[in-house]
């Protein structure tokens, strides 16, 4: 057998794959660039018709969608941060060994396992002003004088939304990094200690860099699924108070199923991959550097 | 041939393999389906087992969707962009009416509706069925926005019911106690309720959104403003109105309310019987009112309602139309409306002994339907209504002054407008 039999053999055997990725993954991809590229109007049916790149110049001037864009990179960059954080910390702490360590990481692990918009309707409720816990715990502890409209202030709104958002996914950083950490082998922790590390410094320089592929997968997933938030904002808020709340992928939406224009959804969705992918390649590049000068 | 790209991407991306109960089930079966709320699905029943009765040979299979009105409008969305027969029946909402029309989902009844039939309905509730002249939804019921309050409390400081917006809000401040008792409570949540309050408030001020004949929006109008500067005052400077209310929807408010903690209440007719309800804390101490105006203005209330239209995709679209023809009979609106203290659609409906029996609270009603003020039937209402929301909710929230949030409002709605004027005289665009 030549080699060449053993790559065609090796690209037979992948074809139904390769044939199964391009008709759920690709098609559709290509199906949006396409209907991106035509406006769709409503006249005794759903018309579509040619206009090139008409749809992204609309999308550039439109206030409304720079709003969505800055609401969904604020809501990314916090929600990520703060679980990215927390997640490690989580991690450190249910590591070692301890009693009752499974029921600890069962509960920690809970948020994660519950459904996003029931989970949302949870915390509308928790925010409620009259019903909601948070206003009669602060109230009890005297922090704040009457109700707060927690989901009716653009501001508290936004961070509504990231705290049900930093609740439910920390878990997910948690799991994670927690397998990160047991695949860092207790020998390299017992030479940092034998060499007189104290625990910060032997957190920054060992554990951290040994650490930093766990992280960037969380990163990334994290990263992408925040960007892409719909469900979360769409049961708590609707997307309000005036707009503060609405995220890219709530817009898309909009425009897909309530107004019917495909043709602008399209754009919507387009522009915001390509936004991601460019931010994607950035930190890739960053974290590529840094790598190199590490070693 | 770029007209079909749309249908046919549509038909691709959303027909999963779906079935059609009418063409499996035995020869001689035929089936009519359509999609409705869980709550009304016990009301429906009578009328479809009748209608099984009279149709040997048909099933009528009464679809549970989500209870949501915003889910189920996706939801017929899918299928209809899909061109898929299953729904032949259309149950919605007032402001589905436009869209789902413009996009020739749905059958032209005007040949099928004789004008003395059409006579036995409510006006307002026929028009609301109606796009560009012709109609396309028959209503079953309507519901149009009121103002309750609690009489005995008013009665007891020795006021009278309030007509104007400046004696509802020195009622409203006179008999509250926050945050136990709040004057005044409604819909503010950036949602289409919203939209609802703001527009009889806006009648009320004498002011207009589109006007249906010139397309004239009247949004950066005075009377607009007046408008929502009302509605900020309940929430902002001396509130009677909790911080709340621009989070809440109609059951938030109606809850309050019911359990007694607040004087004043907008909410469609469904509260009346719930307030009347044998555990009800308010039980006989409510009334009702229209939307307060100015002195020189007419009040009225937000029109809405249901109905039923045929799915242009249905295979069976005169046994539709029968159904049609009986849900919305005298006995239909009795199985409805009985039961729920739902508004009928059909007048002599107003003056059957077995519905006021059942529901005292129906006399009142009919003459609350006058100046009913209807939402404005453009194709993209959704987005008419998203650009409002947005900016009423902004300005309710405190992050822009009154004027200047409608003023970006009437900047983009005529910008809409505009557009899809350009879109309806464009050339060969009809199929």
């Amino acid at each position: 057998m030549s080699p060449s039999d053993g790559r065609r053999e090796r690209l037979l055997q992948l074809t139904p794959a390769l044939l199964l990725l391009a008709a759920v993954v690709a098609v559709p991809i290509l199906r949006i660039v396409q209907l991106s590229l035509f406006r769709v109007e409503l006249h005794q049916g759903v018309v579509a018709r040619w206009a090139g790149l008409d749809q992204f110049l609309r999308l550039w001037q439109d206030g409304r969608w720079w709003i969505t864009l800055g609401n969904t990179a604020f809501f990314t960059g916090s929600s990520v941060g703060l679980e990215m954080g927390l997640g490690v910390a989580f991690a450190l702490l249910i590591h070692p060994r301890f009693r009752a360590r499974g029921a600890v990481r069962a509960l920690v692990l809970l948020p994660w396992a519950l459904p996003t918009a029931v989970m949302s309707l949870a915390w509308g409720w928790i925010f409620n002003d009259s019903f909601g816990v948070i206003n009669d715990l602060l109230g009890r502890l005297g922090l704040i004088r009457g109700p707060v409209a927690w989901l009716g202030q653009p501001g508290t709104a936004m961070l509504a939304l990231v705290v049900a958002d930093v609740w439910k996914n920390t878990p997910f950083v948690t799991l994670i990094v927690l397998a990160g950490l047991q695949g860092i082998p207790e020998q390299v922790l017992e030479a940092a200690r034998v060499d007189g590390l104290a625990a910060w410094p032997r957190f920054r320089r060992v554990v951290l860099p040994l650490l930093a592929p766990s992280l960037l997968v969380a990163l990334a997933f994290r990263g992408v699924q925040a960007y892409g938030a719909f469900d979360l904002p769409y049961v708590l808020t609707g997307g309000g108070p005036g707009g503060a709340t609405e995220t890219v992928s709530l817009y898309a939406y909009q425009n897909y199923f309530r107004y019917l224009d495909f043709g602008y959804g399209s754009a919507i969705v387009v522009q915001g991959v390509a936004l991601a992918t460019l931010l994607a390649l950035a930190m890739m590049r960053l974290a590529g550097s840094r790598g190199r000068q590490g070693a | 041939m770029k007209q079909t790209v749309m249908a046919a991407w549509a038909a691709w991306a959303l027909s999963t393999a779906s079935c059609h109960p009418a063409a499996e089930v035995g020869a001689r079966t035929t089936t009519l389906s359509l999609m409705l709320p869980p709550s009304e699905r016990p009301f429906w029943e009578p009328i479809a087992r009748r209608f099984e009765r009279n149709h040997p040979g048909v099933r009528v299979d009464l679809v549970e969707g989500a209870q949501s009105t915003d889910l189920r409008e996706d939801l017929y969305t899918s299928s209809l962009l899909a061109r898929d027969p299953t729904f032949d029946l259309v149950y919605g909402d007032v402001t589905w009416t436009p869209k789902f029309a413009a996009a020739g989902w749905l059958l032209p009844l005007d040949d099928r509706l004789s004008e003395q039939e059409r006579g036995h309905f409510l006006p307002a509730a026929l028009a609301a069925g109606e796009y560009e002249g012709r109609l396309y939804r028959v209503p079953m019921r309507t519901d149009v926005g009121l103002l309750y309050f609690r009489r005995d409390l008013l009665q007891r400081a020795g006021r009278a019911p309030p007509e104007t917006f400046e004696q509802l809000v020195a009622t409203a401040r006179a008999l509250q106690s926050p945050p136990a008792v709040w004057g005044f409570v409604w819909q503010g949540k950036q949602y289409e309720g919203l939209i609802c309050n703001y527009l009889e408030i806006l009648r009320g001020h004498g002011g207009f959104w589109v006007d249906p004949a010139t397309r004239e929006v009247g949004l950066d109008h005075a009377e607009a403003v007046a408008a929502l500067e009302f509605m900020v005052r309940c929430v902002r400077e001396e509130p009677i109105s909790p911080p709340g209310v621009t989070t809440y929807q109609e059951e938030e408010s109606r809850r309050l309310f019911q359990d007694g903690r607040a004087v004043f209440l907008r909410n469609w007719p469904y509260a009346w019987s719930l307030a009347q309800s044998a555990d009800s804390p308010i039980r006989d101490r409510v009334g009702v009112l229209p939307m307060m105006r100015i002195r020189d203005a007419r009040a009225g209330g937000t029109l809405g309602g249901w109905g039923l239209g045929i799915s242009a995709f249905s295979r069976h679209p005169d046994l539709a139309m029968a159904f049609i023809r009986d849900a919305t009979s005298l006995e239909g609106q009795r199985d409805l409306c009985g039961p729920t203290g739902y508004a009928p659609a059909r007048r002599d409906a107003y003056e059957d002994p077995v519905l006021l029996a059942a529901n005292p609270f129906l006399t009142e009603l009919e003459r609350l339907h006058e100046h009913a003020v209807a939402r404005p039937a453009v194709a993209r209402y959704a987005l008419a209504s998203d650009i409002l929301q947005r900016h009423l909710s902004a300005a309710l929230a405190g992050s822009i002054d009154a004027r200047r949030a409608l003023s970006a409002a009437a900047r983009e709605t005529r910008a809409m407008l505009k557009g899809s004027r350009g879109l309806t005289r464009a050339p060969g665009s009809a199929r």
